[in-house]
């Protein structure tokens, strides 16, 4: 697709996104929807640098938003700390977990790393589940205010309407993926595919794997966090479920499902995983049925994803064959 | 200009001495070619030099300075370039990707600083570079197409261009002429004289192709069982009766 036809359709898509709240006036159902849509796609976004272009997959990775998110939770309820430095503080938090972790777990390599990985998230889901004192244990950690209200063309934006937390989230969701094509489309980004594809050749090349791994790790993890911040924030309670196994496992499908290693992935697989099933209420027993028989199918017939269907739908459109890949 | 001199390296792989004791001695610029029968330690010797595989004992020394056993990153920071034998290059990216990755700079800080601060100047420059080389191996045509779908010959020289790029001082080539067939094999050899007559430096090169090796190094290292049987001229090395006794073995 041509550079500036993408450009046209983002800019469409986001017109959309910030009428919505007129578009659904009558409708509040959609605005929370989307908004739990944002807070998952944005850990998403975090899983797909992580694995998507660097190769890594990890299966604790929504353990680290649950840092970001008791984090703040912490900071804003007993701390008496505002939003915006919570989340800062929080985002930084869950990143500099990211180095701790990451240096232990990315000694190993493929299935050791997801077994690993797996076993830190454990860990600190079991954490959250059981420090009654700091994380209010499995009852949850209730009372998290709403971020405080800003000054915004000299007139008060109070967060506690839906419609201004929709576009707050929005507004994150944006800066999130931006930053994703950032980093992706820099000398970084090219580095990380190289990875990917053969870390040997990468290093003899002149690489330092450990050390961009670790940096991705990180990121990933901080973007985790900020995405964590959010949703406690949105829900008004951080909950150990939220940041268990399950979801974890549910982040990496959101990651292969939207399309590992596309910048539209994350939006695409939460839109799938968490908006649909929420729209149109599905039982939560049967989610992860459905989500199995669709993991299946989109791994033997559409192996990019939803991202890459997409992709290649334009394509035919345009009268281009499919690109192939190995 | 680099000096690279290795002193009695050792390596064993369970009971077999893959390396027994060399020493070697490359003082000036020049295509210096490595033989050897199958197993006579080729192959460890450039994984050692290459770094990330520390030898048992023994030492490598570049410009005097020890680099035994350094990872593979840092020695390409020092300038040592190689291939593999089974030849790797990024298959999901496009030649002009592969030579873009291959030119860029690897150490983090500097991405970090690319990251913030992208100079286009220096990004055209780099693609006009890359596209000169691509020219010179004739893969121009396949620039923007992905190196999964070149034949394996191309993929050989699009793996070797992209260490040429990095404009190393020592260039480690394992077997460039293996699954090349006839006439991309003079398009390499003819790459490879322009490259040395352009930036004159250490190409070191382990090949089984007897001719190719023989028309395009001036010096030709023999090893045999771990150590050096012989070295000279190609026109020695082939009149040397230990050589032609440790081949028919």
């Amino acid at each position: 697709m041509p550079r500036a036809v993408t450009g046209i359709l983002l800019l469409a898509l986001l017109a959309v996104l910030v009428a919505m709240p007129r578009i659904a006036a009558g409708e509040p159902y959609v605005l929370h929807v989307l908004v739990l849509c944002f807070v998952y796609a944005i850990p998403a976004v975090g899983l797909n640098l992580m694995l998507g272009y660097t190769g890594l997959v990890s299966l604790g990775h929504m353990a680290f938003a649950g840092i970001g998110a008791y984090a703040a939770a912490v900071m804003m309820v007993d701390a008496r700390f505002g939003f915006w430095s919570s989340l800062a503080l929080a985002t930084l938090a869950a990143g500099a977990a990211g180095v701790a972790i990451g240096v232990v777990c990315l000694r190993f390599r493929s299935h050791f790393f997801m077994i690993v990985t797996l076993a830190f998230g454990l860990v600190l889901h079991s954490v959250m589940n059981n420090w009654d004192e700091v994380t209010r244990g499995a009852a949850g950690f209730g009372g998290i205010p709403r971020p405080s209200p800003i000054e915004l063309l000299g007139e008060r934006f109070s967060f506690a309407p839906l419609a201004n937390f929709y576009y707050l989230a929005l507004a994150a969701a944006v800066v999130v993926f931006a930053l994703q094509r950032l980093v992706v489309r820099s000398d970084i980004g090219r580095v990380l595919a190289a990875i990917r594809q053969d870390e040997r050749l990468a290093r003899a090349r002149g690489v330092n794997a450990l050390l961009y791994k670790t940096a991705v790790f990180a990121l990933g993890s901080a973007i985790a966090g900020f995405g964590g911040v959010l949703q406690v924030s949105f829900l008004r309670v951080a909950a150990p479920a939220s940041f268990s196994l399950a979801e974890s496992i549910n982040s990496v499908l959101i990651v292969i499902v939207g399309g590992a290693g596309s910048l539209a992935g994350p939006a695409l697989g939460a839109l799938l995983f968490v908006a649909l099933p929420e729209y149109l209420r599905v039982a939560s027993e049967w989610r992860f049925v459905i989500f199995g028989v669709m993991l299946v199918a989109i791994t033997l017939f559409a192996p990019r994803g939803l991202a890459g269907v997409a992709a290649d739908l334009c394509r035919r459109i345009g009268g281009k064959p499919p690109v192939e890949r190995p | 200009m680099t000096r690279l001199v290795v002193r009695d390296l050792r390596k064993r792989y369970g009971g077999i001495a893959a390396l027994a004791g060399i020493a070697l001695e490359i003082e000036r610029p020049g295509i210096y070619g490595l033989i050897g029968p199958n197993g006579a330690g080729k192959t460890t010797l450039f994984d050692i030099i290459a770094g990330g595989i520390a030898p048992d004992s023994g030492e490598v020394l570049l410009d005097g300075r020890s680099v035994t056993g350094l990872p593979s990153h840092r020695m390409a920071a020092l300038g040592v370039a190689r291939t593999f034998q089974e030849c790797r290059i990024l298959l999901e990216e496009t030649c002009l990707d592969n030579l873009l990755f291959a030119a860029q700079r690897k150490d983090f800080v500097a991405t970090l600083g690319q990251f913030l601060s992208r100079s286009q100047a220096a990004r055209r420059a780099q693609r006009a570079e890359a596209m000169r080389l691509l020219q010179l191996v004739r893969l121009e045509d396949y620039a923007e197409v992905p190196a999964a779908n070149l034949s394996f010959g191309q993929r050989r020289l699009l793996e070797i261009v992209s260490t040429f790029i990095t404009a190393p001082s020592l260039f480690l080539l394992d077997e460039p002429a293996s699954g090349v067939n006839p006439a991309l094999l003079e398009t390499l050899s003819d790459f490879i004289r322009t490259m040395y007559a352009e930036r004159p430096s250490v190409f070191f090169l382990v090949e089984h192709n007897m001719e190719f090796i023989m028309s395009l190094a001036g010096d030709i290292i023999v090893m045999h069982q771990g150590a050096v049987l012989e070295r000279g001229t190609p026109q020695a090395v082939q009149a040397s009766p230990r050589v032609v006794e440790a081949y028919l073995g």
